[in-house]
């Protein structure tokens, strides 16, 4: 996330829109807006009038408190404030940042008053830069610079108090990273006059060489090398740490500062070497060695890869490139000399280190986007000028390496294309102006040179059309496609799956949606990291998934369990892609039974035959797969969907049963126990043929009458003809096929009479 | 025969009549011995109706229409009387008692997400357009290389996505079945993809490292991101309902360009801010564009000739939002006490 601070801002573009209305209109052209934050002194009613830089008079103990001290302090009144204050951190002569009474300081609930304080008054109150939210320091009250005439609104010194955009750019906007990348956007949206990039280079004291050596310009095409002498490394003044603390970066010391400044102002980071700790005074950009390792500033030791890109001296590792520095060469408060990196790295060779060390930073973010090599120069030009300002610095030596930058891309300006893309109308003159407002130079001819910031982006006709599109999101009329060709259905197996599901929840059953993700085993395709040891290969099949769901409600104290779903399952196969399909898959605590049921009635939906053949233990198969009564004694069934389908008749047929009457009878067989009803059923349809229309087994019986380890078996038996009415010797000689089949087959006898 | 009509109907008495009607009513104790006494005299052929009929004078006329009246007045009192005698005779009834439960018929039902499934593959029907599904393990190439996804691009990297192996992904959207619905189909082509979609997030409140996600694809002569915006709109209000406020913006994908985002006002405080819109009054909705040329080029169509939109969005972070849910966890574990409010 980017934070914008309206005040850094505004030094660089000029606009009258109201800071709501900008953040609008950023939202529909450029980046996502989150919210616009008010941070510091509030800016309402006078209330910045009560903020002024004072200069202290006189202080000394408070005559009753050995902690306070009793200060007279000048705001520019005429005469001096009586101020009681808790820090010890100045004395006379100090410049400080006071609040009247009245003032309402950063999120405090009441203005400050005057007050006794151990009896003597106090008028008003000497500031920590923490009490004024533009630092983070509260050991001691905000020393300012001297020089500042007392009385001066605190809000000319430093970012009292203002608006703050939080943004997230888009990924092919590394432009944006840097305020003064939005401030060229704003200038764009609002008219608004885009100042000149900041920075202009102090004088050259000296013509130091600077040893810079790229071993590896593909990794690194440049690198700008600045030597600084004489540094004074010190805190930031206020202003400073003020917008850095309002953009999000914790303040550290001047030299580092500066390098975050002008990274958040350009969009191109920056690092900062203690010269004196390299070795040979030498930068090398260089590929890592095999087993090398580097203390990163976090203080954690890396392990280096050689796909990695260093930052070396003529010794080790001093830096990843473009993610983190080494801890050793850390510009720390007794350095003196630094050598100033400005350069461009790959975006892919810091993605790549950075994704395998999960080390993400400011800089890292920026280069994996990729930052406009040429951007190098100008964040180095004001980072020198930065730190000859404040850190007393002189420049002695510079250095510019180099490979080849990559060209302008020039584009062809195709007026047309917008206005077929969009759907609306798009002037030629309109599209022109708005991509020179964006720093596009167009020829006479037509021919877009894009700038060095989107080069990467904007490489193409359709590009250019997007540069000026985003520009009028809100005019796009809403239309529909004129049609010549529909295609408006479902296919086949979708109208089928959708019947699936309607016949199992019509059955009672409810749909539940498991995870694709189970623990691994044999014959699982693996992720190749697993989520977790319960989620790591893809299923097989749906029974894991609905079976932990049956239980949780079980545990939940559901009384009536029926589940099903449908959904894809996975398997290993000699293909590129594992072998995938549909399958459909039903559990239920009213046991096996109800299970088949429901089976039963969606092969009659879909005007399939059922065939069961008994399986392994209390379990049958169909043609389409498995039925199975599970340990704790609920129902599991799962079928696969494109054996299932691959029967259906597309268009089932008119049988008619309805001309001729049906002759309905009762047959009860007397069988050795291991004999299965529906191996009986398959063989009575075998013996008597296509006028047997029913048979379905209704009763098992056993005891006494039938003898041990044999069951007497009921069928309901429905003859019927669709070409004429049956007379009984029809129905007997039908009836007598089957008892001969069943008798020859299994030894099976008839009972009685029906 | 008018003579003898005239003797005849000379002879009707209404006094008899009424007396004779009145007490047949009276004595009626059925529905049934009721419509008997109807017929006999209100019914076409009754005395009274003949000499209805036949009226020759002003004052027989209203005679006879005033005792009609009473008859029929008769009738029906004597109707509901009846009819609250039978129902007084039901309610003395004590074996049965209607109010109570009925037998029990067991009721299932189909998941909220594919409820919501069914209801966008119907919108996108009605547009003309087919529904495609494709493999949930699909290859890199599908999946990135074909949607022009540069490899630096985020979605890209092992942390977010769940890698098979080196070359074959968890779809981390819908749209490799737009890319593998192309090189099957030539232009035009309007399809609409639905499905489980994969990436590796935290599982918590708000995210799944499996969600589900619908992309439309149209590709024909002239279609604009006028057309896509036509589409946005008539889906937003056909499958959230009511009337809602699309707003497009820019943005960034791949295979897009140029790239927007879709926002609906709030579908819960109606656009004035509330907790599921982060006060800001819009939902985002999804992501589209118009199809970047590149993609075209992948699956050989001319990107001169064609040109089109897609839009994509995720499925189950409407129904949250929608339905009110404090947990998308809620989709995935499937107690039925969740599953049968919907």
């Amino acid at each position: 996330m980017m934070r914008v601070p309206i005040s850094w801002l505004r030094e660089y573009v000029s606009f009258d829109t109201p800071v709501e209305e900008v953040a609008r209109r950023l939202v529909f052209t450029s980046c996502e807006v989150d919210r616009i934050v008010h941070r510091g002194v509030v800016d309402r009613d006078g209330n910045f009038g009560l903020f002024r830089v004072g200069h202290v008079l006189a202080a000394g103990k408070h005559p009753n408190a050995d902690r306070l001290q009793l200060c007279q302090v000048d705001v520019g009144e005429g005469g001096p404030r009586q101020i009681v204050c808790g820090a010890w951190n100045f004395g006379p002569g100090a410049t400080v940042a006071v609040a009247l009474p009245g003032a309402l300081l950063p999120g405090a609930d009441a203005p400050l008053r005057e007050a006794r304080l151990r009896g003597e008054l106090s008028q008003g109150m000497i500031l920590s830069e923490a009490e004024l939210e533009v630092g983070l320091d509260h050991s001691g009250i905000l020393v300012l610079g001297d020089g500042l005439e007392p009385g001066t609104p605190l809000a000319d010194v430093l970012p009292l108090g203002e608006a703050v955009l939080e943004i997230e750019t888009l990924f092919n906007r590394p432009d944006l990273t840097s305020i003064y990348g939005i401030a060229r956007e704003v200038a764009a949206l609002t008219g608004g006059e885009l100042s000149a990039p900041p920075g202009s280079d102090p004088p050259l004291a000296d013509e130091e060489p600077v040893a810079v050596e790229v071993q590896d310009l593909e990794g690194c095409p440049r690198y700008v090398g600045r030597l600084l002498r004489d540094v004074r490394v010190d805190g930031s003044p206020a202003w400073l740490k003020g917008r850095l603390v309002a953009a999000g970066m914790r303040p550290v010391s001047n030299v580092v500062d500066v390098t975050n400044y002008v990274m958040l102002a350009l969009g191109n980071p920056l690092h900062a070497f203690d010269q004196a700790r390299l070795a040979d005074g030498r930068i090398v950009v260089r590929r890592a060695r095999s087993g090398e390792t580097l203390q990163t500033l976090d203080g954690t030791l890396r392990q280096l890869l050689p796909s990695d890109l260093l930052i070396a001296d003529a010794e080790r590792a001093v830096a990843i490139a473009g993610i983190m520095g080494g801890e050793e060469s850390e510009v720390r408060p007794q350095t003196t000399e630094v050598l100033l990196e400005s350069a461009n790295f790959d975006p892919l060779t810091v993605l790549r280190t950075s994704r395998r060390l999960r080390l993400r930073t400011e800089s890292s973010t920026r280069w994996e986007k990729g930052v406009d090599p040429h951007a190098a120069e100008g964040a180095a030009v004001y980072a020198t000028q930065l730190l000859a300002e404040l850190a007393g610095a002189r420049w002695t030596g510079a250095t510019d390496v180099r490979g080849a930058l990559p060209e302008r891309p020039v584009v062809r300006l195709e007026p047309a294309l917008a206005e077929s893309s969009t759907g609306m109308s798009f002037p030629a003159s309109e599209q022109r102006s708005r991509l020179e407002q964006l720093g596009f130079e167009v020829s006479d001819e037509l021919d877009v040179t894009v700038p060095t910031w989107r080069a990467r982006d904007v490489t193409r006709p359709v590009d250019l059309v997007e540069e000026v599109a985003r520009f009028r999101m809100e005019d796009v009329p809403a239309t529909l496609p004129t049609r010549k060709a529909m295609f408006g259905q479902l296919t086949r197996e979708q109208r089928l799956r959708r019947l699936v599901e309607d016949v199992l929840a019509g059955a009672g059953f409810f749909e539940a949606y498991t995870w694709t993700l189970v623990p691994a085993g044999e014959g699982k395709v693996s992720l190749q990291e697993p989520y977790s040891a319960e989620m790591a290969a893809l299923r097989r099949d749906l029974e894991q998934g609905l079976h932990e769901s049956a239980r949780r409600n079980a545990n939940a104290g559901v009384e009536r369990i029926d589940l099903f779903e449908i959904a894809h399952v996975f398997r290993d196969s000699d293909g590129e892609l594992p072998d995938e399909r549909w399958h459909v898959a039903g559990i239920t605590n009213g046991g096996y039974f109800r299970a088949k049921g429901a089976v039963e009635t969606l092969y009659a939906a879909l005007h399939l035959e059922p065939s069961f053949a008994a399986g392994g233990a209390r379990s049958a198969r169909t043609p389409d797969g498995v039925l199975r009564e599970l340990a704790d004694g609920w129902g599991f069934f799962e079928l696969e969907l494109d054996s299932l389908f691959a029967r259906v008749p597309d268009v089932p047929l008119y049988r008619d049963v309805i001309t001729y009457p049906a002759l309905k009878q009762d047959l009860a067989f007397v069988v050795d126990e291991r004999v299965r009803a529906g191996e009986m059923v398959g063989a009575a349809r075998d013996a008597a043929g296509p006028e047997l229309r029913v048979i379905a087994p209704f009763d098992v019986y056993r005891g006494d009458q039938v003898g041990k380890g044999r069951k007497s078996i009921a069928f309901r038996v429905e003859f019927q003809s669709p070409e004429r009415t049956l007379s009984d010797e029809d129905a007997a000689q039908l009836r007598r096929r089957i008892v001969e089949a069943l008798a020859e087959r299994f030894g099976a006898e008839l009972r009685g009479s029906a | 025969m008018r003579e003898n009509h005239a003797g005849r109907l000379a002879a009707v008495d209404p006094a008899t009549i009424e007396t004779q009607a009145l007490g047949a009513i009276a004595a009626a104790s059925s529905e049934a011995e009721l419509a008997e006494a109807r017929v006999r005299y209100l019914g076409r052929r009754s005395e009274l109706k003949q000499a209805l009929r036949h009226v020759r004078d002003r004052e027989t006329g209203l005679a006879l229409n005033t005792l009609k009246n009473r008859v029929e007045q008769a009738l029906e009192e004597r109707a509901s009387e009846l009819e609250e005698t039978a129902l007084a005779a039901s309610s003395r009834d004590d074996h049965f008692d209607p109010t109570l439960p009925g037998e029990a018929v067991p009721r299932g039902g189909l998941h909220l997400i594919t409820q919501l499934r069914r209801r966008i593959e119907d919108v996108f029907l009605g547009l003309g357009y087919r529904v495609f599904d494709g493999p949930e393990a699909d290859t890199v190439y599908n999946n990135f290389e074909a949607l022009a996804t540069p490899e630096a691009h985020p979605s890209r990297s092992p942390t977010d996505t769940f890698y098979l192996d080196d070359g074959v992904v968890l779809r981390t959207h819908t749209s490799p079945s737009q890319i593998r619905a192309m090189r099957e189909q030539e232009p035009p082509i309007y399809v609409v993809s639905l499905g489980r979609v994969y990436r590796r997030d935290t599982l918590d409140a708000t995210h799944t490292p499996v969600f589900h996600q619908v992309e439309a694809l149209a590709i024909d002569r002239h279609i604009t991101l006028a057309d896509l915006r036509g589409t946005v709109e008539h889906f937003a209000s056909a499958v959230l309902g009511g009337q809602h406020e699309v707003r497009m913006r820019t943005s960034f994908f791949p295979f897009t360009e140029p790239s927007v985002e879709f926002d609906v006002t709030c579908y819960l405080c109606g656009g004035a801010g509330c907790t599921a819109c982060g006060h800001s009054g819009w939902i985002e909705m999804g992501g589209a564009g118009v199809v970047d040329p590149a993609v075209l080029e992948a699956v050989g169509y001319d990107p001169e000739a064609w040109q089109g939109f897609a839009f994509g969005l995720g499925i189950d972070r409407i129904a949250f939002l929608r339905h009110g849910l404090p947990d998308l966890r809620l989709f995935w574990e499937n107690d039925i006490r969740f599953l049968s409010q919907f």
